[in-house]
């Protein structure tokens, strides 16, 4: 304890203390009580009316009427869609308004608005209507009358063939007729029926129309519908009705529909009374809206005035209550984000006070919750603000418990850490007070995904992509923006990290778009001889220094290139992958050390090191033996045959004294280890088991101050806490250590991908470069040089600028979230969700 | 430039950020323990990298052979 003392604790590295606190709230300040604390957002509340459901609670009718409160905000926000109003551009702030008033503002507002929707839904309606029986009028009036004198003509012949003969002069005069009205028919067909004097014409037709009792039926039909209405009408009458359709030349809006459609306008003559009756129907079914139309010309032209003062009547009328419409709308816009935030906030403050339970005497709340220990000030100086403000006469106290539930976990980040602190979290949440790896994370998950993605060009795009997105910060935080821009805005300052080590990557590893340069230095080859005959068969030799950053520049290009990268890469990963894991079990350590668990520091954390280091932190030392000394053994005969043969002599592949004596020694240490990690735990582990539990007979008397839920608590973990079952301690044990043992292995190989990643990366970009770019340069033609320009950069930006980046991004995600944390990290907390008006805005949406 | 200079480079880098990050953001002693971790974490990461990389063409086994098109 002395040593911790010592050392001030680090932010961000284990949670922030938290503490058990009981709140007891008179009933007339329990609601602005829970509001303050809304604001400060510091207070996770516990449920303590689990057992009742949703409709027993105290608070349900409040929650019922801010639903329907939510619900009549949800009906104006659609009208304010359909009046086009952006949501970008309501304002956020308005008036002071209580609940009460606001709620009967809403139902006004609502019923208001929804009688004017129906009003001018039936105003519509009634104008289209109008509209469709003034262009009957017009259409109909024009064919009308050769329709007429046709119809008539068809239904004389029919009758005549029905009549019977008879000695009357009707007779003769229905022949005298006949004929006459035969001719008139051929003339019709000849001449235009408007050349006729009309009135002789009318006349005899209507005089025979009445005798042959012609009925007319018109109105519009839907111009895809006509043919099928011919066809029946035809068949239902059995050929006895005349059609007559004209087509209208705009589409008309259909008065049910609202839609425009295509329209004709038909009359139908039909004698008797059953035919009427069939027509009737037919148009019916088919949707035809039938108008009257007379064939009193003088009516006619009254009519279609008379219609037309009316349409502009009624448009008139629209228009007003349109504008009526917009002008309420637009009035409920300015308060709408308001009215929102304020339904949502009582609606959540409704909430949280359902799950406060009530004292014995029924005038108080009690709430139970968690809260970190340095808010308490802040809780207590909220709880008088509300006490005062409420007139009320007693104080709310604010009491710690002590309770042996594990407390939630809490992090104070700032915005930048926050991002980070979110990917660690999406693996586990840190158990309270143990070592959180994103400390870490922050600077080695950047590195690792430069590692994969090394190239300084396009770092320096990513670099310009995540700042803008950070300069542009302010006014992208209040948009909503869609999914996939809302992560990429979520994670800028981890891209811009990730952006700033891979230039730095870049430069090590000398590529520009896969193009190196010679920043440093001289490169440190050069022919053997002036004439440079053997360039391009053995090579050229080392003169000078070493260059002194990154990768040599006249490497890129050779036939040997790549068996000296894999070579460096593969090295390196393996090298960073010890380190990293080391770093892992070092953490392990100081979580032993703080809960003061000394088994595990003697038992796990020194086998464990002992184990890795004395295989691959041996291997990472002969990595770097052999590059200093430029010896030219094989490390992977001499890592294997120093466990398949560990006496034999080493031959060639030594590279230091006394190694053959070292190798035995390491691999006793690893023998070694394994069964110590293994075997002592358990047993200890009993041991310490009895210990405690020696006078376990006698449990300690419960004070008062406990109330009965944490008796309950202990009962319900009273599995684990009294029972130790050896065996399973054993098992467990045996699991950690065999996936320690193995894992050591698997996880040194799988620091490979950093090899695997960036060696696709640098081909990737050197095929871009080379078959794109220098091959549309070859051609001297600008033509094809611009075709060539534009696909290198569709294809930079597509493949490497967004699929490796997530492609590094995961996997560097990967090495964190398996090699590194599953040395020491448990991640089996929960987090701290503290009741705050913030986070239920972001919420909601 | 040698390793032993530049490793002495990197060292000195190290110690400059972490005094810049003590003027600029300086907000209590854990804060600034967090900083200071974060900055030396990165010096050591990116020093390891170089030094890999020096290292490995100190005594090469491997030498460029350059492709015949040249």
């Amino acid at each position: 304890m002395a040593e911790r003392e010592c050392l001030p604790t680090m932010d961000l590295l284990r949670s922030e203390p938290m503490q058990l606190a009981r709140l007891i709230i008179p009933v007339e300040s329990a609601h602005r009580v829970i509001s303050y604390l809304g604001e400060l957002g510091l207070f996770q509340f516990k449920d303590l009316n689990m057992e009742k459901s949703p409709f027993q609670r105290t608070y349900a009718t409040q929650i019922k009427r801010c639903r329907e409160m939510a619900r009549k905000l949800r009906f104006f926000r659609d009208q304010m869609y359909k009046a086009g109003l952006l949501s970008s551009t309501w304002p956020t702030h308005g008036s002071e308004i209580s609940l009460d008033e606001l709620e009967v503002k809403l139902g006004e507002l609502e019923v208001e608005l929804i009688e004017m929707n129906a009003n001018s839904e039936k105003l519509q309606r009634a104008y289209n209507e109008l509209l469709e029986y003034r262009l009957v009028l017009k259409k109909a009036g024009e064919v009308f009358y050769p329709a007429q004198t046709r119809a008539t003509t068809q239904q004389r012949e029919h009758e005549h063939h029905r009549v019977e003969r008879s000695i009357d002069s009707p007779l003769l005069l229905e022949q005298v007729l006949l004929s006459y009205f035969s001719l008139l028919g051929c003339y019709s067909k000849i001449y235009d029926a408007a050349s006729y004097p009309p009135m002789v014409l009318k006349e005899i037709t209507a005089d025979l129309s009445k005798q042959v009792k012609l009925g007319y039926v018109s109105g519009l039909v839907q111009r895809d519908k006509s043919m099928a209405f011919e066809r029946i009408l035809f068949r239902a009458t059995r050929g006895n009705v005349y059609l007559k359709q004209e087509s209208v030349e705009e589409p008309v809006v259909d008065p049910v529909s609202g839609d425009k459609v295509e329209k004709n306008v038909f009359i139908v003559f039909h004698a008797g009374e059953r035919a009427k009756s069939k027509v009737l129907k037919i148009c019916d079914a088919f949707g035809a809206n039938r108008y009257h139309f007379t064939d009193d010309t003088g009516k006619q032209y009254q009519m279609i005035t008379e219609v037309t003062g009316k349409l502009s009547e009624l448009k008139t009328t629209i228009d007003v209550g349109k504008h009526h419409w917009s002008s309420v709308v637009q009035a409920i816009g300015l308060q709408f984000e308001q009215w929102n935030t304020m339904v949502k906030k009582e609606k959540s403050i409704y909430h949280t006070l359902d799950m406060l339970s009530f004292d014995v005497t029924k005038k108080c709340l009690v709430a139970e919750g968690w809260c970190p220990v340095h808010a308490t000030s802040q809780i207590q100086k909220a709880l008088l603000r509300a006490t005062i403000d409420s007139n009320s006469q007693v104080g709310a106290i604010f009491e710690v418990l002590h309770s042996k539930e594990s407390p939630p976990t809490y992090f104070c980040t700032n915005k930048i850490m926050n991002a980070f602190q979110e990917i660690v979290n999406a693996y586990g949440v840190a158990k309270y007070q143990e070592a959180n790896p994103g400390v870490y994370t922050a600077v080695t998950f950047p590195f690792l995904f430069a590692v994969m993605f090394g190239d300084w060009g396009h770092g320096i795009c990513l670099f310009l992509a995540s700042s803008f997105l950070i300069l542009k910060e302010k006014k992208y935080s209040t948009q909503k923006l869609g999914d996939i821009m809302e992560m990429a805005f979520g994670g800028r300052y981890v891209i811009i990290m990730m952006s700033i080590f891979s230039i730095y990557t870049g430069l090590i590893y000398n590529e520009f778009f896969s193009v190196p340069f010679e920043f440093f230095g001289r490169s440190a080859y050069a022919c053997r001889d002036s004439s440079c005959r053997d360039a391009t068969t053995i090579g050229l030799i080392k003169v000078r220094n070493t260059y002194p950053f990154g990768v040599d520049p006249v490497w890129h290009g050779t036939r040997s290139e790549l068996p000296f990268l894999n070579s460096l890469k593969m090295k390196m990963s393996i090298l960073l992958g010890v380190a990293q894991m080391n770093l892992g079990i070092i953490m392990s350590y100081f979580n032993a050390k703080f809960f003061q668990n000394d088994l595990d520091i003697w038992y796990q954390f020194v086998p464990q090191m002992i184990f890795l280091n004395s295989l691959f932190g041996y291997l990472s030392l002969l990595i770097i033996v052999k590059w200093c000394t430029g010896s030219q053994a094989d490390l992977y005969h001499v890592m294997i045959y120093m466990f398949l043969s560990p006496m034999d002599d080493l031959a060639d592949n030594q590279l230091f004294v006394g190694q053959k004596y070292l190798q035995i020694l390491l691999l006793f240490l690893a023998l070694v280890a394994v069964p110590w990690m293994l075997i002592p735990k358990p047993f200890l582990l009993k041991k310490q088991h009895e210990e405690r539990h020696q006078g376990g007979a006698y449990e300690p008397l419960h004070t008062l101050d406990e109330n009965l839920e944490q008796q309950l608590n202990n009962r319900s973990r009273g599995g684990g806490h009294e029972e130790f079952q050896f065996s399973e301690v054993l098992v467990h044990q045996l699991i950690h250590t065999i996936e320690f043992v193995l894992g050591s292995v698997s996880n040194t190989a799988s620091y490979l991908r950093l090899w695997a990643l960036s060696l696709a990366h640098s081909e990737l970009s050197s095929v871009f470069f080379e078959k794109v770019l220098l091959l549309a340069w070859g051609y001297n033609n600008s033509v094809i040089l611009a075709i060539g320009v534009v696909v290198f950069i569709f294809a930079t930006v597509g493949v490497l600028l967004v699929m490796e980046t997530l492609s590094a991004f995961l996997h560097a995600l990967r090495l964190h979230w398996v090699e590194f944390q599953n040395k020491f990290y448990q991640g089996d907390g929960y987090i701290f969700l503290p009741f705050s008006f913030s986070l239920i805005n972001d919420d909601e949406e | 430039m040698g390793f032993l200079l530049t490793t002495l480079v990197f060292v000195v880098i190290g110690i400059v950020a972490s005094l810049c990050a003590r003027i600029c953001c300086n907000k209590g002693p854990s804060a600034n323990l967090l900083h200071l971790t974060l900055v030396i974490t990165a010096t050591v990461c990116c020093w390891m990298m170089w030094a890999i990389v020096y290292l490995a063409q100190m005594n090469p086994l491997i030498v460029p052979i350059l492709s015949e098109s040249e």
